[in-house]
């Protein structure tokens, strides 16, 4: 076709497809049989409409300058006929096959009403556009898209139009066919103008009230008006403005909606362009008044006045099937719909409780029971699974997007997320299992499961953690049971002299040995003497204070005599080997008001009664000769024999000095027993002071290493000497118990924390007769360091224990404690305390505060004990 | 890995003072919580610049974690149990003869087992309902108060941990719809009708049954079934009080499902079904037990039998002792671990589910009880031997050979005003404690 060959056609059928096709040259064959088809169609509505035809191309002539260049931009005004022509060419170029209606015809309907041919051309052309947008309508029922794109491809024919004009001798035998295309363009152009409004843009604008009109009725708001002058001012009235605009955006704007696609409209009455929701809705309309009105008015113009069956909008096809369902949508909830019964028994009245409301209506009720807001009601409370038809708005699917998008991100996050965290768990699963191993090795007792599978924490893997109102009261309770700085000094410098003495004294008792058996070499005196600065002073680092010189040999001397030179066999040991401090005071046990200190002297041999009477006798010149010149006090010497200890005091402290000896051990073997049994010390009282030296060693070994355990050994002392339900309980057995529990514990206990746990224990019937006893460690043999308590005692203790227990569960640790329940923490309660470490920092040094730096040596180093010994992490 | 971690901390904490410090106790805490930071604490050698590089970035790699605004990290202890601590308390005198106890354990547990009458009687009933239910499930017809998603046993019939004489077992049914009371109403109307079907259908007596707030009960001539409702998990936040069975109620039942599969998989030992039923009767005859749920009692029982450093079965005798000394130790007392519930989110208590003044009623009675045992009265304990007609021992004052035990004041009082903060943690529900 000769079509091909023009660059118009090209150009505009790619860009604008079969609509366009039929616009350019070439697109006759295309194009021709959208109009036949329409012809046929509207064959006998054509008839009906002409009358009107007549009429609106009339008026719409007048307008037609205007037109053509609203049309035809791109044609200059010289080229205005051409472009005229070019027109006529198009319209007769794109429908040349249909010819139902000769000339003539055209001629005799159309001729009159036209001024000019120009405008006429016009005309023409511009109802050729409404009517190519119809027919693109009509084709495809209900398919506005193309309607609408045919309409807006219009211009570009306009542009194509200076190609159009230079092919005009082609086409001027169609001219023709231009009539028929005009009267078929018009009246189909004029129906789908009616049902979609589609094309409106270019055809609603010629609209003028023509003079003689006798009705005058706006086609966009389909309004008739009493006169001239009410049209105009309807014309320039908001509302018809507002409708126009509407309108005239949907058609350029070509969007899937469709013009009116106001989202779910699913039933639209053609006529009065009503959206109705649903049958009933438009049953109602076609019934109602206004549309009935409209009708009237459509008979009175001639119009064609389509079917009352609804038009269904393409785009809500999936709707109307819905509410094709909806018609049979089941009635649900009927169980929640109770009657109201009046006094004859019949129903009066119905009360819904899912949706809170009354009905007098059986049918209202079959009506609620279906409706959409019973059923969203019943989705609600009952079955959530029910579908409820929901009419997204334009809004309500942008939300539902950006949430889809929301939930989209947030998965990826969690997927995300996921992943990390299964890292996580291989890492801490391998690291567990390190752990494990570690522990398992380690000194401790491996760290016991208390979980079940699932929980993956360990308890002990507790830092520092946050003091609590627990700790906080034990702390303050032992600051308050701790001794006194002037106490600790005087217990401490009564405790030197006495051991200085001692070694005053075992020097002179070993000199005298010396000068008895052997004369002693002058240079030994001087050796000790210079050896002594860099000795110890005393035994305040409770371990053994040894009275032997550097050279003395321990076992007879062998050392010595070598060194000397001289006659070894005469040399004779020391009786008094060396003096080391026990119990309270080698602990760091001593409590506020305690006097009492035990000090352990350790003899060559078997300690006789009458070395101890040696010792009592001597010991108080040697004693005095320490004392500095303006020292006032005075010591007093007490021999204890049953005790096997002499007592030294100086008025307010009590030192015992008990002698022993390795051998006491020993079982005494043969006559040389006997002979010295008379003299010898009472053996359980030796045996005893040597127990009390292990166990000073294996509580600076095992006890004073756990974190607490010292505070809490202190606390459970000033405890048992309160409370007269735990006095039976013996001072070692209960170290050994509190030491256990710690241990037990598998973990650094906080001070509140290990008070509770050692309760726990004692609750728990660990003292019971059942219980597995307290074993002691510094017996080769099993002991219960418990020793025989009383079944009472033990009843007693343990019920003790499990009422101090309960009351610390329940915030009354004051009461177990015997204290004054402390005020809360003033830095905002406990929610804030974690911010200051500082403040825990100062718990641990609590105990010190009236220990300014530098003075009070006994009391810091005792101190320091403490404090490393409740921070193992540290030390390791 | 405990040593490195609390040698981080100690370090950081001595060597800051100013508010680096804070953060180091957060980080440190953090690393306990989150083992899978050690890593970095290890590998980097130096606390400090973890630190500094731990505030670098504060986010990290923890988009759901509560970054610090939650930094009181609560770590709860297990309580002392003398199993566990056996290491640091080797025995050192010969076990006691516990044969007598064994022995009244074990004849009182013969007591307990339902007779194969009651069995047989329990599970025919459960069988039918089962059939009738499932076929609701499969077939509703034209059944439309609710439709069901599934059926299932649960509880002690399920788990095997039936007592004579209580002849009801447990049916819970998850609904697809919400329960509303018409649907338990309905439901149990339909379920009558059809298990009257049945029954009549073999020939036996008719089956009644009543709705009560958790569901319906079916009452035969002599069993009975408790048919508890509820629904799909995420039907859960649909629930309104006044239209629906109660929230609680309906998880409830939805964790009875997950406690006998636990069950199931992890206690299905006899020696923990024999020792739940000495438990579950001890603590019906107590009235300080008696709050005690028998979920907290499976767990118990589950914990003392197999919860031992060799990981073998306990003896029943010692289970039962030990069983009773973590009760009296305070495992359910504030401020303890307790015991972890398993079938709830993680760093749940068991113990939780009941109020301050039952938990100290409870600790009390089960101390006074320890001692009661300890001293020979496990007769009177078990229920083999009445005390002084039908009395709860746990509340008199009873002499031993010559020693008194005597009841335990109760230590809970109303604290008028408001508790402290860092001790309220101790009560709350776990899920604070990281």
């Amino acid at each position: 076709m000769a079509a091909n060959n023009y660059f118009g056609f090209t150009h505009g059928g790619t860009q604008y497809g079969a609509a366009t096709a039929g616009a350019a040259y070439g697109g006759q064959t295309g194009y021709a049989v959208a109009p036949a088809a329409t012809a046929a169609t509207y064959g006998t509505q054509r008839a009906a409409a002409t009358g009107y035809d007549t009429a609106y191309q009339a008026a719409a002539a007048t307008q037609a300058a205007a037109h053509a260049h609203a049309h035809a931009a791109a044609a200059a005004a010289s080229a205005y006929d051409a472009s005229k022509s070019a027109y006529y060419q198009q319209a007769a170029a794109a429908y040349p096959s249909a010819a139902p209606q000769p000339q003539p015809a055209y001629d005799t309907t159309a001729k009159p009403a036209y001024s000019t041919p120009a405008t006429y051309a016009q005309n023409n052309i511009i109802i050729q556009g409404g009517g190519r947008a119809g027919a693109g309508a009509k084709a495809a029922y209900g398919s506005v898209y193309t309607a609408t794109t045919a309409a807006a491809s219009y211009p570009a024919q306009a542009y194509t139009a200076p190609a159009a004009q230079q092919a005009k001798p082609l086409y001027n035998a169609a001219t023709m066919y231009v009539a028929q295309q005009n009267k078929t363009a018009a009246n189909t152009g004029w129906k789908n103008y009616n049902k979609s409004g589609v094309g409106a843009g270019q055809a609603r604008r010629p609209k003028p009230p023509p003079k003689a009109q006798q009705l005058h009725y706006c086609d966009v708001c389909r309004i008739s008006c009493a006169g001239p002058q009410t049209y105009k001012e309807h014309l320039e009235g908001q509302k018809h403005k507002k409708k126009e605009a509407a309108a005239k955006a949907n058609s350029s704007g070509g969007s899937g909606a469709g013009g009116r696609g106001s989202g779910g409209a699913a039933l639209r009455c053609e006529l009065c362009d009503v959206t109705c929701t649903g049958a009933d809705a438009y049953a109602a309309h076609v019934r109602g008044i206004k549309h009935q009105k409209v009708v009237k008015l459509h008979t009175m113009l001639g119009k064609p006045i389509p079917s009352t069956e609804p038009t269904k909008l393409s785009a809500d096809k999936e709707g109307e099937k819905e509410e094709d369902d909806g018609e049979e949508v089941q009635p649900v909830g009927q169980d929640y719909i109770e009657e109201i019964r009046g006094d004859d028994g019949k129903p009066q009245s119905f009360n819904c409780k899912l949706c809170d409301c009354k009905f007098n209506d059986p049918n209202a009720k079959e009506m609620h029971m279906k409706g959409r807001r019973h059923r969203l009601q019943y989705k609600k409370k009952v079955q959530p699974d029910l579908e409820v038809k929901v009419k997204p708005s334009m809004h309500q699917r942008k939300l539902a997007e950006a949430k889809a998008q929301r939930m989209l991100v947030r998965d990826e996050m969690w997927a995300r997320r996921r992943m990390h965290e299964g890292i996580e768990d291989d890492e801490r699963a391998y690291w567990e299992s390190g752990a494990e191993a570690w522990w398992a090795r380690g000194p401790l007792p491996p760290h016991m499961h208390h979980h079940h599978h699932g929980m993956s924490m360990g308890y002990g893997n507790v830092g520092r953690r946050p003091e609590t109102s627990d700790d906080r009261h034990v702390i303050a309770r032992h600051a308050e049971i701790y001794p006194e700085e002037q106490e600790l000094q005087q217990i401490q410098r009564v405790v030197s002299h006495t051991e200085k003495a001692l070694k005053s004294l075992s020097d002179a008792l070993a000199e005298q040995a010396q000068s008895k058996g052997a004369a002693k070499p002058q240079v030994k005196v001087e050796d000790k003497k210079d050896d002594k600065p860099e000795g110890k002073e005393d035994g305040r680092d409770n371990q053994l204070f040894s009275f032997m010189g550097e050279g003395e040999g321990n076992n007879g001397g062998s050392g010595e005599a070598n060194a000397s030179g001289t006659a070894a066999a005469g040399t004779v040991a020391r009786a008094l080997k060396g003096v080391m401090r026990v119990g309270l005071l080698a602990k760091g046990l001593l409590l506020r008001g305690d006097k009492d200190v035990r000090l352990v002297v350790l003899c060559h041999d078997r300690p006789t009664i009458t070395l101890l009477k040696r010792v009592a006798a001597d010991l108080p010149q040697h004693l005095h000769r320490l004392k500095a010149p303006n020292d006032e006090s005075k010591y007093k010497v007490d021999l204890l024999p049953a005790e096997g200890a002499v007592q030294v005091s100086d008025g307010t402290v009590n030192v015992l000095v008990s002698l022993t000896s390795a051998v006491m051990r020993e079982p005494a073997e043969g006559g040389d027993a006997k002979r010295d049994d008379k003299d010898v010390l009472p053996r359980q009282k030796c045996l005893d002071a040597l127990a009390a030296l292990r166990h000073a060693k294996w509580f600076q070994a095992r006890a004073a290493s756990l974190q607490s355990c010292v505070i809490i050994i202190r606390i459970m002392r000033d405890l048992c000497r309160r409370i007269p339900n735990w006095t039976p309980l013996n001072p070692y057995a209960m170290e050994l118990l509190v030491s256990g529990v710690m241990q037990s514990a598998g973990g650094a206990l906080s001070p509140g924390e290990a008070l509770r746990r050692v309760m726990e224990a004692v609750a728990g019937g660990l003292l019971l007769e059942q219980g597995p006893g307290l074993r002691d460690p510094c017996e080769k043999e099993l002991v219960d360091a418990l020793g025989n308590l009383a079944p009472q005692q033990r009843e007693d203790l343990t019920a003790s224990a499990q009422q101090f227990l309960r009351q610390i569960a329940f915030r009354q640790i004051h009461k177990v404690l015997d204290m004054e329940p402390l005020p809360k923490l003033k830095t905002g309660g406990g929610a804030n305390s974690w911010k200051f470490p500082r403040k825990r920092r100062r718990s641990h040094t609590d105990h010190d505060h009236d220990t300014p730096n530098g003075e009070g040596k006994i009391g810091r180093t005792e101190e320091i004990k403490a404090e490393v010994a409740d921070k193992p992490a540290i030390k390791k | 890995m405990k040593k490195l971690q609390s040698t981080s901390l100690n370090f950081s904490v001595l060597s800051f003072r100013s508010g680096v410090c804070v953060f180091v106790i957060c980080v440190c805490e953090c690393v306990a919580a989150i083992s899978g930071n050690l890593r970095i604490t290890t590998v980097k050698n130096s606390s400090i610049r973890f630190i500094i590089k731990g505030r670098g970035m504060p986010g990290r790699g923890g988009m759901g974690r509560p970054p610090f605004n939650r930094p009181r990290v609560l770590m709860l202890r297990p309580p002392f149990d003398l199993i566990l601590a056996e290491p640091a308390f080797p025995r050192c005198k010969p076990a006691p003869d516990d044969t007598a106890l064994t022995q009244a354990l074990l004849k009182r547990h013969a007591e307990l087992c339902p007779t194969p009458a009651e069995q047989a009687a329990v599970l025919s009933l459960v069988t039918k309902l089962q059939t009738v239910l499932d076929n609701l499930v499969v077939a509703p017809g034209d059944f439309a108060a609710c439709q069901l998603e599934e059926v299932r046993q649960v509880g002690s019939y399920k788990k095997g941990t039936m007592m004579a004489c209580k002849n009801v077992a447990d049916i819970v049914v998850i609904m697809k719809t919400l329960p509303t009371k018409e649907a338990v109403e309905g439901l149990s109307n339909k379920v009558n009708e059809e298990l009257n079907k049945l029954m009549r259908a073999e020939g036996l007596g008719n089956v009644s049954s009543a709705c009560h707030e958790r569901g319906f009960t079916v009452t035969a001539a002599s069993s009975a079934v408790r048919v508890l409702v509820t629904t799909l998990h995420h039907n859960l936040r649909k629930l309104e009080p006044e239209v629906h069975l109660d929230y609680k109620v309906i998880s409830s039942h939805l964790a009875a499902i997950r406690h006998s599969r636990w069950f199931e998989e992890n206690a299905h030992h006899s020696s923990i079904k024999v020792l739940i039923r000495l438990l579950r009767d001890m603590c019906a005859r107590h009235s300080g037990l008696e709050p005690l749920t028998p979920w907290m009692i499976d767990l118990l029982a589950h914990h003392c039998i197999m919860n031992n450093p060799a990981r073998q079965v306990l003896p029943i005798n010692v289970a039962f002792r030990r069983a009773l000394s973590l009760l009296a130790g305070g495992l359910f007392l504030p401020g303890c671990a307790g015991l972890p519930d398993p079938c709830e989110a993680a760093h749940a208590r068991a113990h939780t589910a009941l109020d301050l003044p039952a938990q100290d009623h409870a600790a009390a009675t089960a101390q006074t009880l320890l001692r009661v045992v300890a001293r020979g009265g496990h007769r009177y304990v078990l229920g083999l031997q009445a005390f002084e007609g039908g009395k709860d021992i746990s509340t008199e004052i009873t002499v031993w050979d010559g020693v008194v035990v005597s009841p335990l004041a109760p230590a809970y009082n109303e604290t008028p005003e408001p508790m402290d903060t860092d001790e309220k943690e101790d009560e709350g529900p776990d899920g604070v404690a990281a």
